[in-house]
């Protein structure tokens, strides 16, 4: 079709063309284009098909409140095509249509259908016989949802995230909005403006209406756009959709890039000292038969497409308003060419009698009283029948667009989702904010404003207020401002109709879920009588695009009918994101932060297969064997080095410090000996093992201590907590990042240590469980002897910065030695042949430490410590009927490994294998699993039932821990 | 929401920062005095206060403090001490 | 344009509005899943049908209505097992019983292992299932995908899937439904269901439940059941005195925009610690989180909802492309150890408690009711209920469902 001749309202270039291609249809387009201006240039009229009865449906309100225009583009569905610039190649594809095209859809007798499916008809049949559910699911399946993705789909372009802090944040780019930005900026403040449209200047931006004398309302909002633009303490975001709105003034929202953008969308997190509304309103949608025939459209649709895309929205349109906008916009598109069958108003009064001469000035039809019933046309509109309201008299008319609107309604989201109330006001119809949240403001159209001014001064009210949220001193400002609003028109008398007289079969009050107004009455009718319950009951205003049509109409409606308990009208909940967004632009750049340790890099150039442990990465094994055989076996005869940096060191110091350890650990502190360490636990109320470590005393009241990997997060904050009310004199230092740790295990450790240090290491000079601190080659090491892995084992504790010099030298000393790497896996068997437990492995949240055969850790007699745990350890010590830990090997030797996890059973479950493993030692299995108490006994058989066993049991026997040398021979040798 | 809390040592920061540490139950009772059920009621029972509640919390992301607040449960916002 | 009346009073679903009476044989608290199930279940199996449920909002208004709708038995521990067995088959049952359908879609549950250690959690849980005849098997990573063929089964996600636990026995019920289909049939056995009505008090003498107090009138009754969700445990404390080991969370979930078939099955994963399952609408549901520190708001929060599209997103990737149109919270009642608190009589005879459900309270409503109707008709606790006693904290024997310490309560 033709557009229209150059406005200065254009969002169009002309001579800079671009195609998209629809279906099999190539489409001509002008920079500037949307999807949806494309493609009604290119005579489209059905932009997809409605989702349950396959409905036709288009153009309708051009800001992409609803599923109509949602459109696959590029693979990617549901994309809103009133608000998605036309990119030149793009392929689009109409959804929900079975057919090559939306104009001849299969499933349209669907619509020949919906007598019968009233409100909740799903759960009223389908059930019976029982045996059709099933095969219904399947069809309604295929039935619902609208666009398709692929599982292979795959999402391009680049998501960017971005964190904001400022001063005030406004939100709405049109008059208010920008005066609003403007006045709190000339306090000084730092102001965020963000706009959904790709340029600023909302309701006035499109209309040729005048602003003062010689100056149209288009041009007045280009010049206030202009200033803000100029004011470098205004950031502006324009194409940004505002999505959520919470607490303490934090703002969300998504900007859509341009072709010179960075970002194909970007995430944004707005945290701002004060928060203006600026939001405006959308237009109430006018109910009556077939009012969303492709055709029908509300007036900033049919106005917008002509003032900024050109195109008239049809040849001959009638219209059916209840606001001065409608008989604006029928006057200017006249005046464009476009033939006016009439204009009928719901008001009877209260227009604009100016605009109603300037109608008849033009011979079209003025019908004030009159309401649009039923749209005609099968596809598209060709005809129009109009009612008095009261019904008496009625008129049809042909013409192929209907432009149709029963008035406004604010959005008032942003006010809402923060815990805003919202109230109905009788003069406006409207549902008004009642309470809003702390420094937060609304100002322009959302209030009920049509003057240009009024709209402007509340916008500059609205920025001081913010100002003064913000600090500034502006009292008399605001005293000024206010005496000024007063002078202006206050806010419009709205019309209050939802629907004229109609029987509501077609008459559609959610487009998206294709509910009718004769659904809402028969869920009324099964007692869903507030409109949330409807909501719910009918689906209505639960598609695709929310609220955004039914919103206000369905509490309006449903507390005309009189039919609530509630005869205040009350809308229904608004939830995040006010506008559907990506999961790709909520997830952004999506970072992923782990820890590494002083060794990571030449663990991996080692060939260590790293692993997310916890927040750190740690070499699982050295090789591609599984059972890292080799690396357990060196470690037993030759000599092995593992990387145990991630290990929770601490400093803990200051006149109470012992007083903590006593509270914090079960055993007696006080017994940690110089030059000694002293392995304990820590346990929960419950007495459940939380933690274990060592405790070393570095000086008087000064400890060093040690947490497991997957606890030190925790530690500080575990001990000050249990000492939160005591106002004890300790400090903690977290070493665990300061300190790399290197755990040297095997027969011959002592011969590779021997040869770094000039310290004596023999076992009579630095015994079994001893501490030592010496040099190795003037670094200074922090060294145990512990237990660990069962053999001769020194536990290094080397400064991170030294750990590579440190690491590669004992590596090139113990090559003689058959010194070796080994990793995570190697390491929990080599301590599992010796009975030491995995916390979260060999134990369960509610597993005690009597649970786990370590109860000799538990020193009773500190009372005056207030030991955590101390209580329950003391009143489990003898319970019966607890899970306990025991060790097995297989019945019949030659049996395989049991599965980790597997449950032991006789009549029933008596607890299950915890870990089982191939032991290189023992060249048996072995393992060790929970068992209730009374199969605990040595010798005990259980009976292991694994999945998919089908009740073929394995058979093991409860034998002593641990199972590799139970003496301790090797670690003290 | 967009929880914040007031530490006493870094000021007005974000809730995330911090770890939430119970209801403030005062100190546990001597180990002597407890008998199963008063033990598990200090342990374990809450009062679970639909309204303004004193209540313990750490600064996890900062200066590492325990220290108590009012919070109004029923709007998850920090109130004034009553 | 009336649908004609063929059922109940003027065809409304649960009645008319009842006059409040000045005595019942017993008062619900709280008309969500469990008070209702347990009304409709005590005028079955009990004939007891003087019985009101109260509701402070509507009904459903609760968790009821906000939940996952997701419904299994692979539970861990076999106190657990039987009862949500049970609870599984019921939902066809009652389907029929009530003339109403629950939309119970049967589709299969994968639960995803991002570990050696998760995957040795699911054999415990795929064992015990088994064991108890409930179908639950282990799956390698491509049999997860050939389940859903969304999921990035390859080393490029942070946590690699490592394999899954099947569930073909569960799915997921239209939670809407289940509410008033209960409401139906509790209403059609003579139950008043009085919404938009607060409990003020509850009155005891001697030890004993005499009397409910409400907005709108006393109530005689000597029983009186707490299923009032997550202000059971505020309830109890306020109006008895008796405190309970809860912590009430909001837990959120949201809904993508409908889209044509693309996941057969509800899929979850531990690791990253959300759940995705796609409506019959063609929603694709998804959620889980909860902010760890007690609160009453319902609310969503603007670092959940990007978390939950930065986990999903992970190993379901192509759900870039489509978006989040709705997020809502709802509360959840946790325990110490994830498992309910099903109790009566003690210390106050007459006062019945079924709450802490958490996570689970709607797979588990319907079995509950039907088990907790007895307990309060007969006075004494049916065996299969027994292990849910709120006696086990200070017994020092919590419930293994978790075996890990929850990230909840201070104590860990």
């Amino acid at each position: 079709m033709k557009r229209l001749n150059q406005l200065p309202t254009f969002r169009i270039q002309y001579g800079k063309e671009l195609s998209v291609n629809f279906g099999q249809k190539r489409c001509r387009g002008l920079e500037g284009d949307t999807i949806a201006s494309a493609l009604y240039a290119n005579d489209v009229r059905i932009f997809g098909r409605s989702l349950k009865y396959h409905r036709p449906r288009g153009l309708y309100s051009l800001d992409g409140e609803c599923s109509n225009t949602m459109m696959a583009v590029d693979g990617i569905p549901n994309v809103r095509a009133e608000n998605t610039p036309a990119v030149d190649g793009m392929n689009i594809k109409a959804q929900n249509v079975f057919g090559k095209t939306p104009d001849f859809d299969m499933m349209r007798f669907m619509d020949e259908l919906s007598w019968a499916m009233p409100a909740g008809f799903y759960y009223q049949t389908l059930h019976k016989p029982s045996r059709i559910w099933p095969l219904a699911i399947k069809h309604i399946r295929k039935a619902a949802g609208l666009g398709i993705l692929s599982p292979d789909f795959h999402m391009r372009g680049k998501f960017d995230e971005s964190y904001i802090s400022t001063d005030v944040c406004v939100i709405g780019g049109g008059p208010a909005g920008m005066c609003a930005a403007l006045s709190a900026a000339d306090q000084g403040l730092r102001v965020v403006l963000l706009e959904n449209r790709p340029w600023l200047g909302g309701y006035f931006e499109y209309r040729p209406r005048e602003y003062q004398k010689g100056v149209p309302l288009y041009q007045r909002a280009r010049e206030l756009a202009e200033s803000v633009g100029h004011t470098p303490n205004i950031r502006t975001f324009k194409n940004t959709a505002m999505i959520g709105s919470y607490h303490n003034n934090l703002i969300t929202a998504f900007q859509r890039g341009n072709k010179s953008d960075i970002f194909t969308e970007r995430y944004l997190e707005i945290r701002a000292g004060s928060v203006v509304v600026a939001t405006g309103c959308i237009e109430r949608p006018l109910l009556f038969e077939n009012n969303e025939r492709p055709g029908v459209m509300q007036i900033g649709c049919a106005h917008r497409l002509a003032r900024n895309w050109g195109l008239l929205p049809g040849k001959r349109a009638a219209f059916s308003v209840g606001h001065d906008l409608g008989l604006e916009a029928a006057i200017d598109l006249a005046d464009l060419g476009l033939d006016i069958a009439c204009v009928a108003d719901i008001r009877q009064d209260s227009y604009d009698s100016n605009l109603a001469a300037e109608l008849e000035k033009r011979n079209i039809p003025f019908l004030p009283g009159w309401v649009a019933i039923r749209a005609h046309g099968s596809k598209t509109v060709n005809a129009v029948t109009l009612s008095s309201i009261n019904a008496t008299r009625r008129r049809k008319l042909s013409c192929d667009t209907v432009v149709a609107s029963a008035g406004m309604t604010p959005v008032t989201g942003p006010v809402i989702l923060p815990g805003g109330k919202l109230t109905y006001d009788n003069h406006t119809g409207f549902f008004l904010p009642a309470t809003i949240p702390p420094q937060m403001h609304v100002a322009g159209r959302l209030l009920g404003l049509d003057d240009p001014f009024a709209i402007e001064t509340s916008g500059l009210l609205a920025g001081l207020k913010a100002a003064a949220d913000c600090g500034k001193p502006v009292e008399n400002n605001l005293k000024e401002m206010a005496k000024n609003q007063a002078t202006l028109p206050g806010p419009t008398r709205g019309t209050k109709l939802v629907t004229g007289p109609v029987k509501g079969k077609e008459t559609f009050i959610c487009f998206d879920e294709d509910c009718t107004l004769k659904n809402i009455n028969q869920a009324m009718h099964r007692g869903f009588d507030v409109p949330e319950l409807i909501k719910r009951f009918t689906s209505a205003g639960t598609g695709p695009g929310q609220g955004g049509i039914p919103g206000h109409n369905l509490p309006m409606y449903v507390a005309e009918t009189g039919e609530s308990p509630d005869r205040n009208p009350k809308p229904t909940t608004v939830r995040p994101p006010l506008v559907p967004v990506y999961l790709a632009t909520y997830a952004g750049s999506n970072h992923d932060m782990s820890k590494r340790t002083p060794m990571h890099d030449s663990q991996v150039k080692a060939g260590g297969k790293m692993e997310r442990i916890g927040v750190w990465n740690r070499a699982r094994r050295f090789s591609s064997d599984t059972s890292a055989r080799k690396e357990i076996e060196n470690v037993r005869n030759n000599v092995g080095l593992l990387d145990g940096s991630t290990l929770g060191k601490f400093r803990i110091f200051g006149s109470d410090a012992l007083k903590a350890l006593q509270r914090v650990y079960v055993s007696d502190m006080s017994k940690v000996a110089e030059g000694k360490v002293k392995y304990s636990a820590m346990c929960n109320e419950d007495g459940c093992l939380m933690d274990d470590g060592i405790v070393v005393k570095i000086d008087e009241n000064d400890y060093y201590m040690t947490a497991s990997t997957g606890r030190a997060g925790q530690t500080i904050e575990w001990i000050r907590y249990h000492t939160r009310y005591d106002g004890w004199n300790f400090h903690m230092v977290n070493l665990t990042d300061a300190y790399g740790v290197i755990n040297m295990a095997g027969p011959n450790a002592r011969k590779v240590l021997e040869k770094v240090t000039d310290a004596d290491v023999s076992n009579e000079a630095f015994p079994f469980a001893g501490y030592r601190e010496f040099l190795i080659q003037n670094m200074p090491v922090r060294a145990m002897r512990l237990g660990f892995v069962g053999e001769l084992s020194y536990e290094l504790h080397v400064l991170s910065s030294y750990m590579q010099s440190i690491w590669d030298l004992l590596e090139i000393t113990g090559k003689e030695f058959g010194i070796q790497k080994f990793g995570l896996e190697a390491q929990n068997i080599l301590r599992m042949e010796k009975g030491h437990v995995i916390i979260g492995s060999e134990s369960e949240q509610r597993t005690t430490i009597h649970d786990l055969g370590l109860g000799f850790l538990w020193y009773r007699n500190k009372p005056e410590a207030k030991t955590v745990g101390a209580f329950a350890l003391k009143d489990t010590e003898h319970q019966k009927g607890r899970l306990k830990l025991v060790g097995f090997k297989m019945k019949e030797s030659g049996t395989r490994v049991p599965k980790d996890g597997s449950p032991l059973v006789d009549s029933r479950i008596r607890g299950y294998v915890c870990t089982a493993r191939y032991s290189w030692a023992l060249k048996e299995p072995i393992g060790m699993a929970l068992v209730d108490d009374d199969l605990c006994g040595e010798g005990t058989t259980l009976n292991i039932y694994e999945d998919g066993c089908k009740g073929k049991l394995l058979s093991a026997k409860v034998v002593s821990m641990p199972f590799y040398d139970p003496d301790g021979k090797q670690m003290r040798c | 929401m967009a929880f914040t809390i007031t530490c006493p040592v870094c000021g007005i920061r974000r809730g995330y920062e911090f770890r939430f540490g119970g209801e403030d139950k005062g100190p546990m009772p001597p180990e002597e005095s407890l008998a199963s059920e008063t033990w598990c009621e200090y342990v374990h029972m809450n009062n679970c206060i639909a309204g303004i509640q004193k209540e313990w919390w750490f600064h996890r992301d900062g200066c590492g403090s325990w220290f108590t607040i009012y919070r109004d449960t029923t709007t998850n916002q920090q109130v004034e001490n009553r | 344009m009336r649908l004609k009346s063929n059922s109940n009073i003027n065809g409304r679903l649960w009645g008319w509005d009842p006059p409040l009476k000045s005595s019942y044989d017993a008062v619900i608290i709280g008309g969500g899943l469990h008070g209702l199930a347990t009304a409709y279940f005590l005028a079955r199996h009990h004939g007891m049908s003087r019985v009101a449920v109260i509701e402070k909002r509507y009904i459903g208004f609760g968790g009821s209505g906000r939940n996952t709708a997701i419904v299994r038995a692979n539970q861990r521990t076999q106190e657990n097992l039987p009862l949500y067995k049970e609870a599984l088959e019921m939902w066809p049952v009652l389907t029929r019983e009530l003339d109403f359908n629950l939309m119970f879609y049967n589709c299969g549950n994968l639960n995803l292992a991002h570990s050696e250690a998760a995957l040795k959690a699911m054999r415990l849980q795929v064992a015990s299932a088994q064991i108890y005849g409930i179908q639950s098997q282990l799956v390698d990573p491509e049999q997860c995908k050939t389940l859903i063929p969304a999921l990035d089964i390859s080393d490029r996600p942070r946590y690699p899937i490592y394999g899954g636990m099947y569930h073909p026995p569960g799915g997921i019920v239209r939670h809407d439904a289940v509410v008033w289909g209960l409401a139906k049939g509790a209403a059609r056995k003579g139950i008043h269901i009085h919404q938009g009505t607060e409990v003020t008090g509850i009155g005891v003498k001697n030890q004993k439940i005499v009397s409910v107090e409400t907005d709108k009138g006393k109530i005689n009754t000597s029983r009186v059941l707490n299923a009032a969700g997550g202000y059971s445990a505020a309830l109890s404390y306020q109006m008895l005195g008796i405190r309970l080991p809860i912590s009430v969370l909001t837990i959120q979930a949201m809904v993508t925009q409908p889209l044509k078939p693309l996941l057969n099955h509800v899929v979850s994963s531990g690791a990253y610690h959300c759940y995705a399952n796609q409506t019959l609408k063609g929603e694709i549901a998804t959620g889980a989180h909860m902010d760890p520190w007690p609160n009453y708001t319902n609310q969503s929060t603007a670092r959940y909802i990007k978390h939950q599209a930065e986990a999903v997103t992970e190993f379901l990737p192509c759900l870039k492309g489509v978006k989040f149109m709705r997020i809502w919270g709802g509360l959840a009642d946790m325990t110490p150890d994830m498992a309910p608190i099903i109790y009566g009589n003690d210390p106050i005879k007459g006062y019945y408690i079924d709450c802490g459900w958490g996570y689970f309270g709607f797979k588990s409503c319907l079995v509950t009711g039907k088990y907790m109707a007895k307990f309060m008709a007969d006075g004494t606790c049916p065996n299969i209920l027994k292990p849910f006693t709120l006696r086990r904290f200070e017994q020092h024997r919590l419930m293994g469902e978790t075996a890990a310490v929850v990230n909840y309560s201070p104590d860990n």
